[in-house]
């Protein structure tokens, strides 16, 4: 028996040890795959992993992915960006889910030196100051104010409300940023209720809420919680519409929430796979999804996923090198890049300057409503 | 060595334990020269493990009180020496979302008082929880201090002004260097080994084994319970504060219950009560986590090819685990500690005992 277990051993580390090859192009990519982020983290390296079928080679070498989870947790973000890069030798980096895990990787990779592109870590603090963190993604101020915008000037509402998990760093950010910009358009706030992450019953702040008569109600939580609270708000008789974040677009949403998230509406990335006016990338990634998984539909992570690779891609091919500073130097020029989201231009704090999409649900299905401009 | 009296047998150990502590000062000292930074950060993060473990064990191993409580007092250790540290203009530009209250944003000390305020703010919050709390025992301290914990963090999480709320804090500067985690180890390592020999250490043994009988002799019991939860506390605010300046960033999620599973996982597979258990399950869980994660990688074995499956390692992980409890109960080491002369002995008779 315990020579078995040691053969078994001896196979695995002569497994794990037998990769080397001096010829390729690594990409390491560090994600939520398992914990509470894993919904996430899955879509995008899915959408990771269809752009590399498309993109296979590089500079004449063929690109090498190398996906490492971080399991939703700090440690292990950190742990995971300083595997990829002093033992995998990775030449960039894409990930993650989740703005904590991308502030805990990023500090590593700041110290060895290897540029990171953000797939949809979307608070501020995560490229703030740094030199090697880059994002394909919005950021939640311009996000918020988007929301802010689409509440008041679109839907006419003057009365808003919001219902958010005070301990979700996303939700707290973006319904910081909507508050600030409702305001300054001359909304006005009637009620901030709170909650915390793993509550299941909100009737106590949606009657709160309810009785304030909002006309209408934002809602930066995650997909899970948000069906739940659609639906007792539904339950307990309230008409007024309810606007979340990019956080909430997830296929499973519609699964949760049934009758009761018709016409939510939220902001998130300018992609959805049935949307008209499709951008000639984002027709491509759709195609190619569909080819290859023909049962699931993309989502704005999928995209940025798939986007975040162009960008390394984009940059490798700009570049002329694989050398982690000079694809740093080259992504730090990235310049009306066509991207599934949209055209991409990064600024000097390394965020894009994005199109921000407006989504509903009808019938059952999320429907691209259109684009808007942050006041 | 049979020969030897007691007295040189002590003379011995000492000078075995001053060499290879300098042994190991050297290697450690060299070590980021020779090694990778992911090696040299698994190392680090073994040395904090060890620590953390070490802390609990004082309070659930020694004192045989079952605290839930560790990452709370974690959570205090690493809030207040982040807020020490980092400078008044990165607190600016941090709160986003209310403003800083300008008494945090001002204060600042240099890294070891940090540390050491650390250990002293998480052993205030000891003594203050245990004086009601320590009156219960068993299960009903384990739940209570669980609830402390939570309060901890939903504290930190609402005290926006203060902690930034769930944001957290980065920039932690990375003091967390090998040398200097590995110091405060072999410093708690001394002052528990001190501890535990000395006659306060006969007492807590006692206090622990039968609290009824102890009282009888004339120990006030409850004031050795509180002052080696009260240590115990320090040793987790230290660790927590060490494991901020590694990782440079924390939020309140950091320090959800899973941590003190994961506190609690080093401490009985190490060994409950024994110190040399809980260093030797910091090492052994923290490189296993890490070393196992290439049964996540894609696999070829001939001409079979099998894709990653994210989370395997959690598995397997598991499985080791649960071995370990089943055929080895009592954990790796047991009570045993290491000692010079059970290793030299035990050299001698070929490893049995």
């Amino acid at each position: 028996m315990r020579k078995f277990l040691l053969a078994v051993m001896l196979c695995f580390v002569a497994s794990g040890a037998a990769f080397a090859a001096d010829d390729v192009i690594k990409i390491g990519f560090y994600n939520c795959l398992t914990g509470q982020n894993a919904f996430g983290g899955q879509l995008e390296l899915e959408g990771v992993q269809l752009a590399l079928k498309e993109f296979p080679e590089v500079l004449g070498k063929k690109i090498e992915l190398v996906v490492v989870d971080n399991k939703s947790d700090k440690v292990e973000a950190a742990n995971a960006v300083t595997r990829l890069i002093n033992r995998d030798k990775v030449n960039v980096i894409i990930g993650t889910y989740g703005s904590s895990l991308a502030i805990a990787g990023g500090e590593v990779a700041e110290v060895g030196k290897v540029p990171v592109i953000g797939t949809s870590c979307t608070n501020p603090l995560v490229t703030q100051g740094k030199k090697y963190y880059f994002r394909a993604c919005f950021i939640d101020p311009l996000q918020g104010a988007g929301a802010a915008t689409y509440a008041y000037r679109k839907l006419g509402s003057k009365k808003a409300a919001l219902l958010v998990d005070v301990a979700n760093d996303y939700a707290v950010g973006l319904a910081n940023f909507f508050k600030q910009s409702y305001i300054k358009l001359g909304g006005e706030i009637v009620s901030d209720m709170r909650y915390q992450s793993g509550d299941q019953d909100f009737t106590a702040q949606l009657t709160e809420i309810i009785s304030k008569k909002p006309d209408i109600v934002f809602l930066p939580a995650y997909f899970a919680e948000g069906a739940i609270v659609l639906k007792q708000a539904r339950e307990l008789g309230a008409t007024f519409r309810f606007m979340g974040g990019d956080a909430m677009d997830n296929p499973e949403m519609v699964t949760l929430g049934g009758e009761a998230i018709e016409g939510f509406l939220y902001t998130g990335f300018a992609y959805a796979p049935d949307m008209k006016e499709m951008n000639p990338v984002a027709k491509k990634f759709t195609e190619n999804w569909k080819k290859a998984f023909p049962n699931k539909d993309p989502n704005g992570n999928a995209a940025l996923g798939y986007d975040s690779f162009i960008l390394a891609y984009d940059a490798i091919k700009r570049a002329g090198s694989a050398e982690p500073d000079k694809i740093r130097d080259a992504l730090e020029k990235t310049k009306d890049l066509p991207t599934v989201t949209g055209v991409t231009t990064l600024d000097k704090d390394h965020n894009p300057q994005k199109d921000i999409g407006v989504l509903e649900i009808k019938n059952g299905k999320k429907e691209f409503v259109g684009t808007i401009v942050p006041e | 060595m049979s020969g030897l009296n007691s007295g040189d047998k002590k003379l011995r150990n000492n000078a075995l334990t001053i060499f290879s502590a300098a042994a190991l000062a050297v290697c450690l000292w060299l070590a980021p020269t020779f090694i990778d930074a992911y090696k040299v950060r698994i190392i680090n993060l073994i040395a904090i493990n060890a620590i953390l473990g070490l802390s609990l064990n004082l309070i659930y191993g020694m004192g045989g009180m079952f605290s839930l409580g560790h990452s709370g007092f974690m959570a205090i250790g690493a809030y207040v020496s982040a807020i020490l540290i980092i400078t008044p203009d990165q607190k600016q530009l941090m709160w986003i979302l209310d403003p800083i209250s300008p008494w945090v944003m001002n204060l600042q000390a240099p890294f070891l008082l940090s540390l050491i305020a650390a250990g002293v703010a998480a052993a205030f919050f000891g003594v203050l929880i245990s004086i009601p709390v320590l009156r219960l025992g068993g299960d009903y301290l384990g739940i209570a201090t669980l609830g402390f914990s939570e309060i901890i963090r939903i504290l930190i999480t609402n005290l926006t002004p203060i902690t930034n709320g769930p944001l957290g804090l980065k920039g932690i500067p990375p003091h967390a260097s090998l040398l200097m985690s590995y110091g405060c180890l072999a410093v708690m390592l001394l002052c528990v080994t001190r501890l535990m020999r000395s006659n306060f250490g006969n007492v807590v043994r006692a206090v622990r084994d039968d609290e009824v009988a102890a009282k009888t002799m004339g120990i006030d019991t409850f004031r050795i319970r509180v002052l080696v939860f009260t240590l115990g506390c320090f040793g987790g605010g230290v660790g927590g504060a060490l494991m901020g300046n590694l990782i440079t960033t924390i939020d309140p999620k950091m320090f959800m219950i899973t941590q003190t599973y994961s506190l609690l996982m080093i401490v009985v597979v190490g060994g409950l009560g024994s110190m040399t258990g809980s260093v030797v399950g910091a090492i052994l869980i923290t490189t296993m986590l890490e070393w196992l994660r290439f049964v996540e990688n894609p696999i070829t074995i001939g001409s079979l090819n099998i894709p990653g499956i994210p989370g395997m390692r959690m598995v397997i992980f598991s499985v080791l685990l649960i071995a370990v409890i089943i055929f080895r109960r009592e954990g790796i080491m047991g009570m045993r500690e290491f000692s010079w002369g059970w290793l030299l002995r035990d050299a001698k008779k070929g490893g049995a005992k």
